[in-house]
């Protein structure tokens, strides 16, 4: 009934602003990667044609990510920070999800509504909510030391890594427990029936049947934080503010907002960009994998 | 656990369950149940005091000193009704949601229906280059528009339309998504039928699909403005200054330098603006799909699944 | 990796450092300007005519002042914008480097902006500055410190016209910090003993300030140099300061001390004093603020200026506002209301701040008067291109923690 043609026409107002709105910007990131600087001002100037690229600063970055180089403790620390951030995340955030799609019953709405509410409050008014908690005489501490855990307040604002990373969980759990909850829910009954069935006890089946099913969820939620979070430069800066915590995102927003060298900046840029690309297509290739694993229902 | 003591739940008094319950105090629900509510108060509670400080009385963040509405309207320079930087920051805000969503949602219904239905040799890169947006951490996103927009656009300066343009770059793939999942609970059915009954393709489209449509459309156009108000990293990229600071960028500003419970009022009239929008778009959806749910009970003894 | 990287890129050029021009064999900053110092006195040339005199002011529309946060009294900026029916908007940037950046690169457009010494050169030749016409701001010659009236870095005030002086020292909390900070031999080594004030320590986040401060504490008096071994020895000392004492960074001392968040920061000599006017809790008394600053000579002294930018649409008016800043009454209420950096005004004399019950006893070091300028003081000047790569890379470095 409809014309061939209406479909991608459709698709054709969106397409064009993505190429001209994300896929250009991309690559107007590497032009100035690759590109010179005007001496006087220190601004980039973007070179377009890949045959004059300045390879000079892509050069300087990754001389200076190798160990023992400005960037390699900084790209350490990210990864870490994220890695067990992740986990954090995983460990708090399974039980949350598979009780809510499994167990909950009466009270799933609710619940459900309860791990959805923090998606629409602004990341940064629930960092700010932490920052008012984690003063030196702030509730946390207040709380801590009344029930004897610490004997004096804590510095929690005082550049600790701890911090960083349970700020870190606490702002992007929601992203994890939302599709961690959607595969979990996906998972048919008949399957952890059936496992019953044939005599396995709660615990083996899930541990069987429910985390085989489950890994497509986790891999997509985990996907899904810690890409964004390889590039989160405020959070080091909301709750710590020392150089000692901070992450990869703090020294492209330096070398773009504190003078000198955007060229640098957009060079580490590229090369953190190209990273999340290798864990981009790891994911792909893994659920690629998965998807021919699992039989046909 | 039995499978042989499945008696209906009605039949099993309260007394019992609770007892049930108890003994077995290590069984793995409660663990979970305890797991899942601590979650929930840690993840809200905090929010919450945030919330109740912006009506303290002092200007301490962290001592509560009284109930006021100082920080709201009453202090002559610092609270949101005066201070300047605090109005125009939540005008400014709004302004971009409500652009945001004017822009981001006709381009992405348009572009869901046709990725949804496109069946030529481009719609794989097209659906890959959609998704993109989605998994781009939001640094690299305003690194790559701020470059733009200086060196590539230049005619469009930082500000308020590059703000938008970025707004709406990250916004399009989020309205693909919330409409595609109801477009493939709709199917093509109903436009056949519409086709059957001799509707042109135009109609079918406008009068048949749209209105289907519209539960997803309004989804979108509620998430899309929640995502613009919440967002920071791309509108402190792509900021000219003072004028086009948004609410997030002075939250950003004041938790590190001089942070005042103002900081907090402003942030609980965003919230609460946000989950308005949020809960009408929830009542629309459910009121556009109360005919289905209606329909889909006497359509499942039709034998018409849908 | 990197092999492979490089044959694949050995086609294309590669350089990264930035030429530092020389005429007759002197060294010279951006544009090729020569690079004032309190002794060597410099005047900027004119890239374009300044504006006619007698023109009317404009109004309507916005007015948009770029300066760090909380620099100046929002009072006076909104009876500004009531007085010439003009929206009056402030932009703040987290430090002076990052602000020329952003003006630079183009994505803010102010009217007017805060200039330093150091970034003076390279606004100029980067013609991000408009030059001044200084019948519109007869304030400047009338009410202002004879010396800063031509400074050396800006002869005939050509391009700006002085906001504040200050120096940089040590502000502390003197009842969190045991030692006596002020009598020790080298002051600057209360960073590298204060492991007991873990997480409560910190530095300006400005590039200039830290390296210099590390250099300064070894007795490299030149706080301008461009020697890389000098200032990767500075970067080195700074760098200990993660294990000492979780170093931080950051520019909000005039309220994070004050407040008992910081024990320990180094800070410009406004900031005691604003920490005193205006951010000082109730319950904490005065006497619990110190500040100290090295003897003249050894002690880093700025003034900031204000400047118009080339991007202004109202020059008229913002040459009135520079006029406007200087005026007795308006800078003293900068100042005493809020700021608590001193203005060099010659009503405002420092002689009687103490007495007048302006700044507190205890915090009398943080006054500065005429004699701490001079052409035998101590400041941050600007730098060749390649000095400037310098120092910010050291900053960076140190910033990375790696």
């Amino acid at each position: 009934m409809y014309r061939r043609w209406l479909w991608p026409g459709f698709a054709l107002p969106g397409i064009l602003w993505l190429i001209l709105l994300f896929v250009v910007p991309a690559y107007a990131v590497v032009a100035v990667g690759f590109g010179t600087v005007d001496p006087v001002l220190l601004q980039p100037v973007p070179l377009w044609n890949p045959a004059d690229w300045n390879t000079g600063w892509l050069v300087e970055v990754l001389h200076r990510l190798q160990p023992g180089g400005t960037f390699f403790g900084v790209a350490v620390r990210t990864i870490v920070y994220v890695g067990v951030a992740l986990v954090l995340s995983l460990l708090v955030g399974y039980p949350v999800a598979y009780y809510i799609a499994r167990h909950a019953g009466r009270t799933k709405n609710l619940l459900l509504v309860l791990i959805i509410l923090p998606l629409w409050i602004s990341y940064l008014m629930r960092m700010l909510a932490w920052v008012n908690l984690l003063a030196i005489d702030g509730y946390v501490n207040r709380f801590l030391t009344y029930t004897h855990v610490l004997s004096e307040p804590r510095d929690w604002l005082g550049g600790q890594s701890s911090t960083v990373i349970l700020a870190l969980v606490y702002g992007y759990i929601p992203y994890l427990i939302l599709p961690l909850y959607a595969a979990l829910d996906r998972i048919d009954r008949s399957h952890l029936e059936a496992a019953r069935d044939l005599g396995a006890s709660p615990w083996a089946t899930f541990r069987t049947v429910t985390l085989p099913l489950s890994k497509a969820g986790i891999l997509g939620g985990a996907v899904l934080i810690t890409l964004p979070m390889f590039g989160d430069y405020y959070t080091p800066n909301i709750v710590s503010g020392a150089p000692t915590t901070s992450m990869l995102g703090n020294q492209i927003d330096f070398y773009f907002h504190y003078g000198g060298q955007p060229t640098i900046g957009a060079a580490i840029t590229v090369v953190l960009a190209i990273f999340l690309t290798v864990l981009m297509a790891y994911y792909m290739w893994t659920i690629h994998r998965a998807a021919r694993d699992v039989p046909a229902v | 656990m039995s499978v042989a003591a499945e008696r209906p739940a009605a039949s099993i008094s309260t007394g019992e369950r609770v007892r049930g319950w108890l003994r077995n105090p290590w069984g793995r629900p409660r663990f979970l149940v305890l797991v899942t509510w601590t979650y929930v108060v840690w993840s809200i509670v905090p929010v919450l005091i945030a919330v109740q400080f912006s009506f303290n009385a002092t200007r301490s963040r962290t001592v509560w000193q009284g109930f006021s509405g100082r920080w709201y309207w009453g202090d002559p320079v610092d609270s949101v009704w005066h201070d300047p930087t605090l109005r125009h920051a939540a005008l400014q805000s709004l302004k971009l949601g409500g652009a945001d969503v004017l822009v981001a949602t006709p381009i992405g219904v348009l572009l869901a229906i046709g990725l949804a239905r496109w069946r030529g040799w481009g719609s794989r890169p097209a659906n890959f280059l959609m998704l993109f947006p989605l998994v781009t951490p939001e640094i690299v996103m305003g690194v790559s528009l701020l470059l733009v927009f200086t060196h590539v656009f230049t005619f469009i300066h930082t500000g308020t339309i590059a703000q938008i343009l970025g707004h709406v770059t990250f916004s399009i793939s989020y309205v693909v998504v919330i409409v595609r999942g109801r477009l493939f609970s709709i199917g093509r059915q109903y436009e056949e039928a519409a086709a059957d009954l001799g509707a042109s393709p135009t109609v079918a489209l406008t009068r048949v699909l749209l209105p289907l449509l519209t539960p997803a459309i309004v989804a979108s156009a509620a998430v899309v403005f929640a995502i613009s108000l919440d967002d920071f990293v791309i509108s402190q990229w792509l900021s000219s200054g003072g004028g086009t600071d948004t609410v997030p960028i002075v939250i950003y500003g004041a938790t590190r330098a001089a942070p005042l419970p103002s900081t907090n009022a402003i942030a609980t009239i965003m919230m609460v603006l946000t989950l308005l929008s949020l809960a009408l778009a929830f009542l629309a959806w459910r009121a556009f799909t109360r005919e289905e749910r209606r329909a889909s009970v006497a359509t499942e003894f039709g034998g018409f699944t849908v | 990796m990197m092999s492979g990287a490089g044959s694949f890129l050995a086609g294309c050029s590669s350089s990264t450092t930035p030429e530092s021009k020389s005429k007759n064999g002197e060294p010279v900053g951006p544009g090729g300007l020569p690079m004032a110092r309190p002794d060597r006195r410099v005047k900027m040339p004119l890239w374009e005519d300044p504006i006619d005199s007698g023109l009317e002011p404009e109004t309507g529309g916005t007015f948009t002042v770029f300066n760090y946060p909380a620099y100046l009294y929002k009072k006076l900026l909104k009876e500004f914008g009531e007085k010439y029916n003009v929206d009056v908007q402030y932009t703040a940037f987290d430090n002076i480097s990052s602000g020329i950046q952003r003006l630079a690169s183009g994505a803010v457009t102010p009217d007017v902006m805060e200039m330093t010494p150091d970034n003076l050169s390279r606004a100029v030749a980067g013609k991000l500055i408009k030059p001044l016409n200084l019948d519109y701001i007869p304030n400047l010659s009338k009410n202002v410190w004879p010396d800063l009236v031509s400074p050396f870095y800006d002869v005939g005030s050509r391009y700006t016209v002085p906001y504040t002086i200050y120096a940089t020292g040590i502000f502390w909390r003197a009842d969190k910090v045991k030692e006596d900070i002020a009598s020790m031999s080298q002051p600057w080594d209360i960073f590298w003993q204060a492991d007991a004030y873990k997480g409560k320590t910190a530095l300006l986040s400005e590039e200039r300030e830290t390296i210099g401060m590390a250099l300064l504490r070894k007795g490299h008096n030149d706080i301008n140099t461009e020697d890389p071994k000098l200032i990767d020895a500075a970067v080195a000392d700074l760098k200990e300061l993660y294990d000492v004492c979780n170093i931080k960074v950051d520019d909000i001392q005039y309220q994070s001390v004050p407040e008992g968040n910081s024990w320990l920061h180094q800070a410009w000599s406004g900031d005691p004093i604003a920490a005193y006017i205006y951010y000082l809790p109730k319950g904490t008394p005065p006497t619990a603020l110190a500040y100290w600053k090295a003897d003249k000579g050894q002690v880093p002294v700025q003034n900031d200026c204000w400047s118009i930018c080339a991007t202004t649409k109202k020059p008229v008016l913002s040459h009135l506002w520079l006029n406007y800043l200087l005026d007795n009454g308006i800078a003293y209420s900068n100042f005493v209301d809020f700021n608590g950096y001193q203005p060099p005004i010659n009503e405002i004399d420092p002689a009687t701040l103490v007495k007048k019950g302006i700044v507190p006893e205890n915090l009398q070091s943080a006054v500065l008067t005429n004699e701490d300028l001079g052409s035998d003081s101590l400041q941050y000047g600007t730098l060749t291109a390649r000095g400037q790569q310098l120092w910010q890379d050291g900053y960076s470095d140190f910033l990375a923690a790696g």
